[in-house]
């Protein structure tokens, strides 16, 4: 099996078992979506304020909650999975690329979905022409976060407080792409052009998909 | 341990003549004398970022060779760098408060996200409390060192990335920006708080290598306590 149909049985798997157990589409969603509520009921009815924080509010509420897509059960192996796939012969580097093609599907899935409720709630003032950029900053942003959530997962895989570990040390780092996909947006209102941004983007990506082929071997032993 | 005392005493006097320049140092025309506070903030963060290479260089060593002294260099780097970014932060805060009026200013994007990378090494430092087996504990931190090193680019470039209340860098490939005995104690700082650095790395590495053997001392546990024989007890 070459390595990329290892990656995309991998994918499969994970995908197959998250339809199963649900938890993004009846958990984690719906909390998203109550933590864009809980915002103007914070701030109050203050019309032009709630249509101001809309894009900052998303991008808060979508990197918390995206922490937990990314630390969702179904990319949690456990011991015995993981003894199954070594005797398998299966790539710890097609492991880590399947994980980060499934986890970015239902990562870009959650993203739009919070995307929509937040146009829906907060009514912002968008520029001209922003689905395309957005949707593309939005992409970048979820693969980089899947990436980051993959390798948070792994290196604290087994302890006792993996959840709040993890999420610790997936916050800080997401910065570039916090900063990648928001600054899209309002480049785009200001007309300043998107172009470094998606190029942060890309390199962040791109450095993170790096570190985690050419780390997955020495990952899937420390995660034993 | 007298090489760690040379070294530390050799550092605090180097520490003491960087600030002797300081106070000599012309000020800054508009900013007065708190414009000294450059030559103790902009040292403290370019160690923070060097130790914090430091770290990522251990953490990658380690991941090759396997040995325990690249572990002790990445967390004894990774504890130095905290406490380094935390005294840079607190320096600019210092200065931000005289010169903006604001010790916080979100214009700033240097701070926000030096704050941020911050953050990263105290999830490092929680990372390595939480594994007991040190065999693990360095596996996984030498993958979080040599990851989270990425950032670092982002926070020193943050000032030219974006619209900021924060100064460019002095120094520059085409010359600095400041006069030459303004330029000259900030040199001198910058040479004695790397010195300083390289100085509690030397005496961190040393109390590491103590803590590991009185661990093992301990786990090997005292010698067993030999009952005494029927003979040498009297009143029987």
């Amino acid at each position: 099996m070459s390595f990329w149909a290892q990656a995309v049985e991998i994918a499969r798997v994970d995908l197959r078992v998250e339809r199963r157990l649900g938890d993004i589409l009846r958990v984690v969603l719906p909390f998203a979506v109550v933590g864009l509520l809980v915002f103007p009921l914070a701030l109050g009815v203050d019309l032009s304020a709630i249509s101001l924080i809309g894009p900052a509010v998303f991008w808060a509420v979508g990197i918390l909650f995206g922490m937990q897509v990314a630390l969702r059960q179904a990319a949690h192996d456990n011991r015995e999975r993981r003894d199954l796939y070594a005797l398998l012969g299966v790539d710890p580097a097609a492991r880590f690329v399947g994980r980060t093609i499934s986890g970015s599907v239902l990562m870009v899935g959650f993203l739009v979905v919070l995307l929509a409720a937040m146009i829906v709630l907060y009514s912002p003032r968008l520029p001209e022409g922003w689905p395309i950029p957005v949707i593309v900053g939005l992409f970048l942003t979820a693969v980089g976060l899947t990436e980051l959530g993959t390798l948070a997962g792994e290196v604290t895989a087994g302890l006792r407080n993996r959840t709040a570990l993890a999420s610790l040390i997936i916050v800080p780092l997401a910065l570039p792409l916090v900063i990648g996909g928001s600054q899209t947006l309002e480049s785009l209102a200001r007309d300043t052009g998107i172009l470094p941004w998606l190029l942060l983007l890309v390199a962040t990506d791109l450095a993170l998909a790096v570190a985690g082929v050419a780390m997955a071997r020495p990952l899937e032993e420390a995660s034993r | 341990m007298n090489r760690v005392r040379i070294l530390l005493a050799t550092a605090g006097i180097a520490v003491l003549t960087g600030l002797w320049f300081a106070f000599i140092s012309p000020v800054d025309r508009l900013q007065g004398e708190f414009s000294r506070i450059l030559n103790l903030h902009a040292p403290f963060m370019w160690v923070a970022f060097l130790a914090f290479g430091v770290t990522a260089f251990a953490s990658i060593m380690w991941l090759i060779r396997r040995t325990l002294r690249w572990d002790r260099l990445a967390v004894a780097s990774v504890e130095l760098g905290v406490v380094f970014t935390a005294t840079g932060l607190f320096t600019g805060m210092v200065w931000g408060q005289a010169v903006w009026g604001r010790a916080w200013d979100w214009a700033d994007p240097r701070m926000a996200s030096t704050a941020v990378m911050f953050f990263v090494y105290i999830g490092y430092l929680a990372l390595r409390r939480a594994i007991p087996d040190p065999e693990m504990r360095a596996k996984r931190s030498a993958l979080l060192g040599a990851i989270a090193v990425i950032q670092v680019p982002l926070v020193y470039f943050s000032v030219n990335l974006f619209r900021s209340l924060h100064q460019t860098q002095s120094i520059r490939p085409d010359g600095a920006t400041m006069p030459r005995e303004m330029l000259t104690a900030l040199l001198v700082n910058f040479v004695a708080i790397t010195y300083l650095y390289f100085a509690l790395l030397v005496g961190r590495l040393h109390l590491a290598r103590l803590e590991e053997a009185s661990a093992a001392e301990t786990a090997r546990g005292p010698d067993a306590v030999t009952p005494p024989r029927l003979s040498e007890v009297k009143d029987v």
